[in-house]
């Protein structure tokens, strides 16, 4: 009796040291001693966020760009705090695929996005992610592509010697939803209940202005402070530069801005060579660089380099981006017609990797890479007509 | 070169679509004539504005190079009562200031155009945009052509669905450097470029949609009296000079001092050949399982066609 009596009083006290635990959610030992409710990064179990990994080479915290191809040309993926530019092509098809994997690698990881655009609603752009690839069926599209690519090339492949067997390629099979980097579907929709389940903000730059309010000319576009300021309140407000320590979930903040430096956000960059707002553009970048590295958050920026006249801007803008990757598509150009270019659909220039708390970049041996839109995937291969 | 029946059916179709009928291109269209001294646009812009009108759209000209006279002329009195222009060829600078300039010159009317409230589809012409393009900052233009064509986008506050809107601009080549043209190629849904050989115009039609590959196709034309478009196929075939006769094609093996060629027997023989760094199934077998009883160290020799396994007489093959 007295035992049942104990056992009561002890499954009493057990069962309210039981409830608490469960509400710390960390474990049924109670420390003695002050301890701040709610974080769970004390003792040494480390942070981990979904869709990122630290780097091998130097421990540096890297997502995925979207594409494994290119997560393995820039040394593992992009790492957070900084810049990926990418220079478009002609006509704007092949970035704007770059930049919507980017976002839907955010979705499929349940980072936050922030899209911004001059031209294209945000909420449109979301709705013309591509489908990500899952593990059931990815492996069999992916084979299947591979297949109906090597094919009719098997029976004039030359016989040679042992060492080109041995080269490195880019193309790694499929990956499983958990890990880093996914294959997405370019021919299919992201599906919508992913998209209601991510949380976005949009910035859509003729909504923001009115265009009869009468700005005082500054050093900046006007466009671009509203952009700046905006980034920065999302980043105060969710706390994803640590300034909210209640916070349980440490997460990613993923920045999209599209066509940055042409007309539509105000810059006459691409129209003068010597315009009034020459600076403006790379004070722009230079402030969101500063604002990315004291935050969790990556950024990619396609910008009409072609457009821009003035050559040695292109350098300095080179410069204050931290990845730089162009892009160069064979439409309109004779290169099209090129038998030795068949292959490919274009070529993808790596023009700038960072150095980050390191002496020397992880830059990749082969320099001359094509790009090949194929029925689903997009594909990053070497050109072999250099080797 | 001679373009078979079929072909030809099918470019006018396109030009139909690509040209005259313009919501055809996608939801938003901005297009752009580029024009030189040699072959005239204004001709062309013209016969698309009859175009809408007859198709009933509302029609909206922005004057600014030429006077109103000047550009209704040929058009007939219905289709002038359906245009309405917007004149600020007389007086761009608002200087005699009466009542009827509107105020903030084409800007202001080209932000008035964004905020309208009847429905129904709307062409805007400008005529023309080098002026526009001379008069005002680049960036701020192609702001406002860009609100003014994506107006659909944002439909009203009742909810009903605004039309569509065409803008057409006149885009004179040689004024511009390619800084300005650049980028109002890039905001522009179509580009029409005028060139020709021999009396006749052509136009170059260059469609780029937002998410697909852009089409490039050339149309010969020319436009009637009464500013309609009549399409045609190229210039005649004889008049038109050979640039290249015809060259067989030259073969590069032909005159070499070295074989080059293989025979069957040949290529038989190079094809059974076995590559010298190819792994036997002996010491792949090997390395893939090693095993404890075996010395750590264990040559492997795979002997070549041509070896001599006679260990006694090394001097065996030779000829002495």
């Amino acid at each position: 009796m007295a035992a049942v009596a104990t056992c009561g009083g002890d499954a009493g006290s057990a069962g309210s040291a039981v409830a608490t635990a469960s509400k710390s959610n960390v474990t049924s030992f109670q420390r003695r001693g002050p301890r701040v409710s709610g974080t769970n990064d004390s003792g040494p179990r480390l942070v981990s966020i979904t869709g990122t990994r630290p780097s091998v080479r130097n421990g540096q915290l890297l997502v995925s760009t979207g594409l494994p191809a290119l997560d393995q040309l820039l040394g593992g993926g992009l790492a957070v705090g900084t810049v990926l530019l990418i220079e478009e092509d002609k006509y704007n098809i092949y970035s704007s695929l770059l930049f919507k994997y980017f976002l839907a690698e955010g979705i499929v990881n349940g980072h936050t996005l922030l899209v911004a655009s001059a031209n294209e609603d945000p909420a449109n752009i979301l709705q013309e992610l591509p489908a990500p690839l899952l593990d059931d069926n990815c492996k069999k599209e992916f084979d299947e592509d591979v297949y109906n690519h090597k094919t009719p090339e098997s029976n004039i492949k030359m016989k040679i010697a042992w060492r080109y067997q041995l080269l490195p390629k880019m193309e790694i099979g499929p990956v499983s939803s958990s890990r880093f980097g996914h294959y997405y579907d370019a021919s299919k929709r992201i599906p919508q209940e992913l998209i209601e389940a991510s949380k976005w903000h949009g910035f859509f730059l003729p909504e923001k202005i009115s265009s009869t309010l009468k700005v005082e000319p500054c050093s900046l576009t006007h466009g671009y402070i509203k952009l700046l300021q905006f980034i920065q309140n999302i980043i105060c407000e969710e706390g994803f530069d640590g300034s909210n320590p209640q916070k349980k979930q440490k997460n990613i903040l993923r920045i999209g801005i599209q066509n940055l430096g042409s007309p539509l956000w105000g810059d006459d960059i691409c129209c003068t060579e010597n315009g009034d707002s020459s600076h403006s553009l790379t004070k722009f970048l230079y402030v969101l660089r500063g604002l990315l590295r004291t935050s969790l958050s990556a950024c990619i920026i396609t910008m009409p380099t072609h457009l821009i006249q003035n050559k040695a801007f292109i350098a300095h803008v080179t410069n204050l981006s931290d990845v730089v990757v162009g892009l160069e598509s064979f439409i309109g150009s004779e290169r099209e017609t090129n038998p030795l270019y068949k292959d490919y659909h274009g070529l993808i220039h790596i023009r700038q990797i960072p150095r980050l708390n390191n002496l020397f970049c992880d830059e990749s041996d082969v320099k001359d890479l094509g790009f090949k839109l194929k029925r689903k995937l997009f594909t990053i291969e070497v050109d072999s007509i250099s080797l | 070169m001679t373009l078979s029946e079929g072909a030809r059916l099918e470019m006018l179709d396109s030009l139909h679509w690509g040209v005259l009928d313009l919501a055809k291109c996608g939801d938003r269209d901005g297009l752009s004539i580029r024009h030189s001294v040699e072959w005239e646009g204004r001709s062309l812009l013209k016969a698309l504005v009859k175009k809408s009108a007859l198709c009933g759209e509302q029609v909206h000209i922005l004057g600014c190079e030429v006077s109103e006279e000047e550009f209704r002329e040929g058009f007939d009195s219905d289709i002038n009562n359906r245009l309405v222009y917007h004149d600020f060829f007389r007086d761009p600078l608002n200087w005699s200031e009466t009542g009827e300039a509107l105020p903030g010159g084409p800007l202001g009317a080209l932000r008035a155009m964004c905020k309208r409230t009847d429905l129904g589809p709307v062409t805007i012409a400008l005529d023309s945009l080098s002026w526009l393009l001379l008069h005002l900052p680049c960036a701020t233009l192609c702001q406002t052509l860009h609100a003014v064509s994506h107006q659909d986008s944002c439909p009203l506050g009742d909810g009903s669905p605004v039309g569509k809107v065409h803008v057409l601009g006149l885009l004179h080549e040689e004024l511009h450097g390619p800084g300005p043209m650049g980028a109002l190629s890039s905001l522009a849904q179509t580009e029409v470029t005028l060139g020709g050989t021999m009396g006749q115009a052509s136009a170059r039609i260059l469609c780029r949609r937002p998410r697909q590959h852009p089409t490039d196709q050339t149309q010969w034309f020319s436009i009637l009296p009464d500013f309609s478009l009549d399409l045609q196929a190229g210039p005649s075939i004889e008049s038109q000079p050979h640039s290249d006769p015809h060259i067989p094609p030259v073969d590069p093996t032909a005159h070499l001092t070295f074989n080059l060629h293989l025979s069957k027997k040949e290529r038989e023989a190079r094809d059974s050949l076995t590559l010298p760094f190819q792994f036997s199934s002996e010491k792949q077998e090997a390395l893939l399982r090693p095993r404890p009883s075996q010395a750590t160290s264990h040559i492997f020799y795979e002997p070549d066609a041509y070896d001599d396994l006679d260990q006694e007489d090394p001097d065996d093959d030779l000829d002495v």
